[in-house]
């Protein structure tokens, strides 16, 4: 039965063992090993796709960064009310197009919603953040529309706690920070469930050290090298 | 010349049911002058039974919902100047004829609009854009144009012009106003019915009894008398209201109307090869000052709904004094507008555009401060090293296409940063981070009270999360956390 599934020309027939294929175009995320686990082969271009963290800082700027890195030109990154401050010298060395990026910050937990649907459905960004408050399946279901029609990837930021509602979001991700980089769980795909979490290393090259090595507390005598700025 | 001319029926009425929402309210305008009676009503209330003449008492007691609003003539004048306004996109040479029409001369502009019947198409759905009912007529000269749209018709198909006026019917000599009543009268005393009788009749008697006038109006309707008209001269600014035929609060009334002075407004900078990026929306009261609106735009756009879409963000978030009786738009700076040209490929500028109107948007009804752009700063301060901009110079309304453009003196610091920082550092017990690296010494801002000495390190919280910490060497000391790497 498998030889002659095999033998069928490609597409022809849909394996239940197999991811969907996107129904538009897909972005590379730029980490080949969530590539493979994604159907279409990276971020579904005209979707939602919520993420889900404990706290800000996880690695889930590191994750977009290639993404926002190749923003194309005349259009927009939409920031929108974003928890803490985006830096912009640390994103402007990592190479984000500081002059494309909108920082959003609108007053109420109603007008953040406005602001994703508007950023989603116009067309005129290339990926839309959002850090909603609140939100309850009928605005999660506008955002979707909204992405879908535009076909702009948008990412929503939420806790680990929304896991157990059910989401018309068409990737949900939980992330978690590890030892050098970043575990991610897909917790909604389409296709088959994912077996395994999908680690992915961010800071190679970049600590010189590897964090078993040191000591467990800081130490606070002098360190070996200074760098004296200023 | 070939003249087409814009005959606007009942313009006492028009002026104000062109901003009536619903077109089953019944609505009429009332005479000021005399006793008070029904000069026009709108169909709605003619079902009604509401008839033109009636005294005000009766039309009230046949419709008690029927709404009433004085005459103004001065607002009908208006309304004429901004019909010729509007239709400076089609033709630059344009002529009032008062009361009710305007008059275009459009034989140099058949080829550019394809024809004398696009050119007509064109017109009808621009007028419907501002809410107007109108006939066209058009005709070798102005006279004959405008009695063919006062009688609803147009140059008969066959046959010579001249013909199709000898069949229009007497009453149309009563509406230019040079001729008087009692000339009519002794006409239709004469037993003329049509234009063609009165041409029979001997030239010499009719000057005998005072009626040479219409010799020569007739002369001039043939094209045999030159008929000089004085071209209208299109207002530097534009400067037009619109008067609501109730008070009303309701944004989507309110928007409905200003939809209507847009499209005029689009249509007169589309003519004058202009654009604006502010324009003021003026909401009139009955007793009070008039609410001002501002409509500021990112970029110089010349596009009625993109004003309206502003607008509307605009109204929404308004809270009135009271209702509005009018509403009037004033665009005074004009900017020169060069129009995009069509590009097969995809229009690259509709992707800017796009980008621009977007941040209007959020801008008409997030406030302006709650949209920024980041830079970097060339400060060794993390705190004092970034900044936001709102609203700028020109340049930075758009999405830049280089990459160079923010800022490029700014030095980036060749550590490395974190993405996200705390809004205000915390102070932490050091026991829950292991330091990563080496440290990296921050002394400096001793000019501006932003004196400052730390360490700073990479280190990694218990839960995994990769943060930037500092230890504070001048006293009283102690760790801090202030960013994540994120």
């Amino acid at each position: 039965m498998g030889q002659v599934l095999e033998r069928l020309p490609a597409g022809l027939v849909w394996q239940g063992a197999r991811l969907a294929d996107a129904r538009g175009a897909a972005l590379h995320t730029g980490f080949a090993e969530l590539d493979a686990e994604l159907p279409g082969g990276g971020w579904p271009a005209g979707a939602l796709i919520e993420l889900l963290a404990e706290h800000p800082g996880v690695g889930e700027i590191s994750l977009l960064l290639p993404l926002m890195q190749r923003t194309p030109p005349e259009r927009w990154i939409a920031w929108i009310a974003p928890p803490l401050l985006p830096y912009a010298p640390a994103l402007a060395a990592a190479g984000v197009p500081l002059e494309r990026l909108l920082l959003i910050q609108p007053a109420t937990a109603d007008e953040v919603l406005w602001a994703t649907r508007q950023a989603a459905a116009g067309g005129s960004c290339a990926l839309v953040l959002a850090w909603p408050e609140r939100l309850d399946t009928a605005a999660l279901r506008r955002l979707q529309l909204a992405a879908e029609e535009s076909a702009t990837p948008l990412f929503l930021f939420r806790a680990p706690s929304a896991a157990r509602h059910a989401s018309p979001a068409a990737l949900r991700l939980q992330l978690s920070p590890t030892a050098n980089g970043l575990r991610i769980d897909i917790l909604k795909r389409r296709g088959p469930p994912a077996a395994h979490p999908v680690h992915l290393a961010l800071h190679n090259g970049s600590l010189q050290e590897s964090p078993q090595e040191r000591p467990a507390a800081p130490v606070p005598a002098p360190p070996p090298r200074l760098t004296l700025v200023g | 010349m070939l003249w087409l001319a814009i005959l606007v029926p009942d313009l006492p009425l028009q002026v104000f049911t062109r901003g009536l929402t619903h077109t089953n309210t019944p609505f009429a305008v009332v005479d000021r002058m005399g006793a008070a009676r029904i000069l026009c009503a709108n169909a709605a209330a003619l079902a009604l039974g509401v008839q033109t003449g009636q005294p005000l008492s009766t039309a009230q007691a046949v419709a008690l919902a029927l709404q009433l609003q004085p005459r103004q003539p001065e607002r009908e004048a208006a309304l004429l100047a901004e019909i010729a306004c509007w239709a400076g996109r089609f033709t630059p040479r344009i002529s009032l004829a008062p009361p009710d029409t305007v008059l275009l001369e459009i034989h140099s502009s058949l080829r550019l609009f394809g024809g004398q019947s696009h050119i007509e198409n064109q017109l009808k759905e621009g007028l419907a854009q501002l809410g107007l009912r109108a006939r066209l007529a058009c005709a070798p000269t102005p006279l004959a144009a405008r009695w063919f749209a006062a009688c609803g018709q147009g140059l008969p198909a066959r046959g010579d012009w001249r013909c199709g006026l000898d069949a229009l019917p007497l009453a149309v000599l009563g509406s230019e106003g040079d001729c008087s009543a009692a000339t009519l009268e002794l006409l239709r005393g004469l037993g003329a019915q049509r234009l063609g009788d009165v041409r029979a009749l001997p030239a010499a008697g009719l000057a005998r009894r005072q009626a040479q006038s219409v010799s020569l109006l007739l002369a001039r309707a043939r094209g045999e008398q030159p008929d000089p008209r004085l071209w209208f001269a299109p207002p530097e600014r534009f400067h037009h209201e619109l008067a609501l035929p109730a008070p009303t609060d309701s944004s989507e009334a309110l928007l409905f109307a200003a939809r209507r002075l847009f499209a005029s407004l689009a249509s007169w900078l589309q003519a004058r090869h202009a654009a604006i990026d502010h324009c003021r929306l003026r909401l009139l009261h009955e007793r009070q000052p008039a609410t001002v609106l501002e409509i500021v735009l990112g970029q110089a756009a010349n596009d009625e709904a993109h004003l309206a879409l502003i607008a509307r963000e605009r109204l929404d978030s308004l809270a009135l004094p009271t209702e509005v009786c009018a509403l009037g738009v004033d665009a005074d700076h004009l900017l020169a507008h060069v129009p995009r040209a069509d590009d097969l490929f995809g229009a690259p500028g509709q992707a800017r555009d796009q980008a621009m109107r977007l941040v209007d948007r959020l801008r008409a009804r997030l406030g302006e401060n709650a949209i920024r752009h980041l830079a970097p700063v060339a400060d060794h301060r993390p705190e004092a090293a970034w900044q936001t901009q709102g609203r700028t110079q020109h340049g930075r309304q758009r999405p830049a296409t280089s990459k160079a453009a923010s800022n490029p003196e700014a030095v980036l610091p060749d550590r490395r940063r974190p993405f996200w920082l705390l809004p205000h550092a915390t102070v932490i017990s050091p026991q829950h981070y292991t330091l990563l690296g080496d440290a990296e010494r921050i002394e400096s801002g001793w000019w501006d009270d932003g004196d400052m000495r730390r360490d700073y390190f990479l280190a990694q919280r218990s839960d995994n999360t990769l943060c930037w910490i500092y230890h504070e060497l001048s006293p009283p000391g102690g760790w801090y956390l202030q960013g994540y790497f994120g």
